[in-house]
């Protein structure tokens, strides 16, 4: 027992920074419906400043309350006003891209402004934080320890007082009760909204504060790391109880350490503490779900349109066509259709003039890579088309299937470590390496799959978010999997007497290999079970309740998703000629996700431009100087911001801005003739809607 | 009633936090049979439906459909063993077309994803499946509207698709959930008709929700009034609107 109290008691000051991200996290979650994964990020903000500021000579309690209580707030008000105030009722989707990005972005544009990463340690924000001032039994309690411990047990005093007894307090607990009901009492949920940010934001800036003398750099993976601790403790907490999520953050903390102390050093402890968050993720999150079905009023929910919930994905040949009021040719179904007196033919589905565009760049850039480019080009295009690959398995199932993954990068890795690993030990050639790394991704994909499809949109990103990070804490570091930080050596494959280790004939392979999986994702989405998809997008209830299977759709689509990015991931590898851990980190999934978001999850060809603006970013960041490569995260970030003005991918708006030029000169070569399109109305006052031109699907 | 019983509910009894949605209510349609079930607001009409087709999970009471319980079966196997149902709240597949609406249904009611025949470049609609789709779109008078996305079309074509989507796959049972619900006299009248005509050509027995009772005088052989969770009457539908406890109940609170 004694044992048990001098391995938790330390636990205890982890606890209180997990404890304050969890309610900050529910806290928003519940008052403005956005889970706010950039809390990570905010958090790195504020001890950003309040390092820095203490560098710069200021007194510990003037910095700290400069960080807390002034940058953290308007960072939150910021964040509120610009962007999530905007997506209350979006998709999933919709919601957590930003988030993300702002994940990624936030961290890099703060270090530009502060200029340069403190060099000092970070310090405790009161006494010394290595001094140990008394003992707890025969545990010692350090300053920093203390100090954690006692700035929580102040702000949680100074919370229960605050919902309490002050009017703001009670309403905001009214909102995280039920939302609806408070709406129908008349309070003004945009200032309770605006209230809940303040305090969340200035908790996450406390976590972060009080957090960072944990480290001897300030790094923002850390505050990642602290997040989904924090996104733990709100599962706990159900998305919807401060109290369970304080407990829950606090309990985790303590976990952790006791974890760690009980079981013996090395790969076990060091893999198991950190993907404690998946365990509780997979045990918490099933429970969470049903609390929400508790609101009284979420019986009567108000049905929200495709266009609020911002429904944007995949479309079919037929979908495109069917958008454009023309009756497609494509299959029997259509001609027979086009013998119906409603299914009339508009007139020939006119070759869209994107769709030759985009033919005629890629013919152009395929030419051009394999005659007069230089050879660091044509490793850059050729990552390209290998992350393009790992980008349609995302096309695949967040375009079409609507599910979110945090983890597609993961198994990428997975499959190359895989095939490198079959071509080091066993010697099987590397194309059938290729395709084993790809079916074992398929495999764990399943494996993931069966206890996490239940749960739709945001439970699943979170639930793939946690795989990840037990992915990347036990399976990479195995000498078996990814060998840790020496990572493994895929060779590039040679079929017989061809050989495709050079670079040229290796770059036809992967167009290959990217035509392949192109002609999958098409295959499949143009199928019946595309059409199944593209239903259960729509509405999952009404597909259900035609006969569709939907557990077992998703759980296909995603182990066929896995398997196309370990394909990719496979590819990426032999190109390289080693992968490591650090290729395929959790943080490169949320990357991929944000970039194939904005690019547009709705058409192959948005994988493929996905994939060169990746790479192209990739080489930016690493070539240009160290100060621009900040920059490119500023674009980024502003990238993520307008994101949520057009969830349909920055390719589609393109297109579509070409298409009504087209259209409007044929409508001015033939007078009085038809314009061929029978375009609906857009929805006045939305421009988040799926109603732009469809994108050329040309490169299928 | 000579038909033998398609579907038996018995004690059905669901509560959501304090409120006791559900009480022991039992319900029974035989084939080919057309079954009313009315009753003010918040009486418990969908809890059931979604109770019998199995989207809540009753806390008590039995389900029976066709001599084998369906308690503990998904709701996509409710669908394919033969009920089709629609909602109260329509629930369209925003983005597909009229006729892509009713395919995706005859697809999955006869069965498996198809991704082999996919990947084969295989896995378009059989000719039996266009033509029940062909079928189904001139019953309802939809043809016209074959190629058109649902979001353009007005709410009464889209309770008809909604309907159609329902009787895909040759059901044996159709629920319907206020299907008249938002439409004017004109498409209550069409939706009338189509139901008559429905029954007429396929025999498929229908439990009817509905508030507009000419609709439900039109349509049922048999009444079941639900107050508060419990069935307050039920039998031939004159003898139970003539009730006076199910007038003041219901006749009374909507007059
Ligand atoms: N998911 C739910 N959660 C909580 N209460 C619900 C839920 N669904 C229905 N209810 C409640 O059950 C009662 C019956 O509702 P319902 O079946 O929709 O009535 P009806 O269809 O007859 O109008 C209502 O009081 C409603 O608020
Ligand atoms: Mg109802």
């Amino acid at each position: 027992m004694s044992q048990f109290f001098n391995y938790a008691v330390p636990g205890v000051p982890f606890g209180c920074v997990f404890a304050l991200m969890s309610v900050g996290l529910v806290l928003t979650y519940k008052a403005s419906g956005v889970f706010n994964l950039a809390f990570g990020a905010q958090a790195f903000v504020s001890a950003l400043a309040y390092v820095s500021l203490v560098q710069d000579g200021w007194p510990r309690w003037a910095a700290t309350v400069i960080a807390v209580a002034v940058i953290g707030p308007i960072v939150g008000i910021v964040l509120d006003r610009l962007l999530f105030r905007r997506i209350r009722t979006a998709s999933p989707l919709v919601k957590l891209v930003p988030s993300l990005g702002l994940l990624v972005a936030l961290p890099q544009v703060a270090l530009i402004i502060a200029g340069s990463t403190p060099t000092i340690p970070p310090p405790a924000i009161v006494g010394d934080a290595q001094h140990v001032y008394l003992h707890l039994g025969s545990v010692p309690l350090s300053g920093l320890e203390l100090s954690i411990t006692v700035s929580t047990i102040v702000v949680v005093a100074v919370l229960v007082a605050l919902f309490r007894f002050t009017p703001v307090g009670l309403e905001m607990r009214a909102v995280v009760e039920s939302p609806r009901m408070t709406e129908l009492a008349g309070i003004n949920a945009g200032r309770i909204s605006a209230f809940a940010w303040i305090l969340s934001s200035m908790m996450a800036a406390l976590a972060g504060v009080l957090l960072s003398p944990l480290y001897s750099q300030l790094d923002p993976q850390n505050f990642t790391v602290l997040l989904v601790w924090g996104v733990a403790g709100a599962v706990i907490g159900r998305f919807a109880s401060l109290p369970l999520a304080l407990l829950g953050g606090l309990g985790l903390g303590v976990a952790q350490q006791v974890v760690a102390g009980y079981l013996p050093a090395g790969v076990i402890a060091n893999g198991l503490r950190p993907s404690l968050p998946f365990v509780v993720l997979l045990v918490f999150l099933p429970l969470a779900r049903q609390r929400q079905i508790d609101d009284p009023l979420s019986g009567c929910d108000p049905p929200s349109s495709a266009v609020e919930r911002g429904i944007t994905g995949y479309r079919s040949a037929t979908t495109v066509a069917a958008s454009e009021g023309s009756v497609h040719t494509v299959g029997v179904w259509h001609q027979r259709l086009d013998a119906l007196p409603g299914g009339r033919m508009t007139g020939i589905l006119t070759r869209r003039p994107t769709a030759t565009f985009s033919w005629v760049v890629a013919v152009v850039a395929v030419a051009s890579a394999l005659t007069w480019v230089p050879p660091d080009w044509l490793l850059t295009m050729n990552q390209g088309v290998a992350f393009a690959v790992i980008f349609l398995s995302l096309t695949l199932l967040t375009g079409m299937s609507g599910q979110i993954s945090l983890c597609q990068a993961t198994f990428a890795g997975l499959g190359g470590f895989m095939a490198g690993q079959l071509a080091n030990h066993f010697g099987l050639p590397v194309v059938l390496g290729m395709v084993a790394g790809g079916l074992l991704a398929g495999a764990l994909g399943v494996l993931v799959a069966v206890p996490t499809l239940r749960l739709a949109g945001l439970p699943l990103a979170l639930a793939t978010l946690a795989f990840a990070l037990l992915a990347d804490n036990i399976l990479f570091p195995n000498s078996w999997i990814g060998n840790g930080a020496s990572g493994v050596t895929v060779p590039r494959p040679s079929a017989g007497p061809v050989s495709f280790a050079a670079a040229k004939p290796f770059f036809v392979l992967s167009l290959g290999v990217l035509a392949v999986a192109a002609g999958i994702v098409k295959l499949v989405g143009d199928g019946t079970m595309g059409r199944y998809l593209s239903a259960v997008r729509g509405s999952e209830l009404a597909a259900n309740s035609v006969g569709i299977d939907v557990y077992r759709l998703r759980i296909l689509v995603f182990a066929l998703s896995a398997a196309l990015a370990g394909v990719g991931g496979a590819l990426f590898g032999s190109l390289e000629g080693s992968l490591s851990a650090n290729d395929f980190g959790y943080q490169i999934s949320a990357v991929l996700l944000v970039v194939v978001a904005i690019v547009g999850l709705g058409s192959i060809t948005g994988a493929v431009v996905a994939g060169v603006v990746y790479t192209t970013l990739q080489v930016a960041v690493t070539s240009l100087p160290t100060r621009f490569a900040g920059l490119v995260a500023v674009l980024f970030g502003l990238a993520t911001l307008s994101y949520t003005r057009h969830p349909e991918g920055f390719l589609d708006v393109l297109s579509g801005r070409v298409q009504s030029v087209v259209a409007e000169r044929r409508a001015r070569r033939l007078p009085g003739g038809p314009t061929g399109s029978g375009r609906r109305p857009s929805p006045p006052g939305d421009e988040a809607t799926r109603d732009t031109d469809p994108v050329a699907e040309g490169a299928g | 009633m000579t038909a033998p019983a398609l579907l038996v509910a018995t004690g059905i009894t669901k509560q959501f936090g304090g409120i006791l949605a559900l009480d022991h209510v039992s319900l029974d349609v035989a084939a080919g049979e057309a079954v009313g079930v009315v009753g003010p607001n918040g009486a418990g009409k969908t809890t059931l439906f979604n109770c019998l087709f199995g989207l809540d999970d009753p806390d008590e009471g039995s389900v029976v459909f066709d001599g084998q319980s369906i308690d503990r079966m998904p709701v996509w196997k409710r669908s394919r063993l033969g009920i089709g149902r629609t909602f109260q709240r329509m629930e369209l597949f925003e983005g597909m077309t009229v006729a892509d609406h009713l395919l995706v249904a005859e697809q999955a009611a006869n069965g498996t994803v198809r991704i082999w025949r996919d990947l084969l470049h295989r896995g378009g609609p059989t000719p039996a499946e266009l033509h029940h789709v062909e079928e189904v779109l001139d019953l309802l008078g939809l043809v016209e509207l074959a190629g058109r996305p649902v979001d353009t079309l007005d709410l009464g074509h889209g309770r008809l698709v909604e309907l159609g989507r329902a009787m895909m796959g040759k059901p044996r049972l159709l629920m319907l959930d206020e299907p008249s619900s938002g439409l004017d006299a004109e498409d209550t009248t069409r939706l009338a008709r189509i139901l008559g005509e429905t029954r007429r050509s396929t025999g498929v027995a229908v439990v009817l929700v509905e508030h507009d009772l000419a609709l439900v005088e039109a349509t049922v052989d048999r009444l079941y009034v639900l107050d508060f969770g419990k069935v307050l009457a039920s039998g031939g539908v004159a003898e139970v609107l003539a009730d006076p406890e199910v007038r003041r109940a219901y006749l009374g609170s909507t007059a």
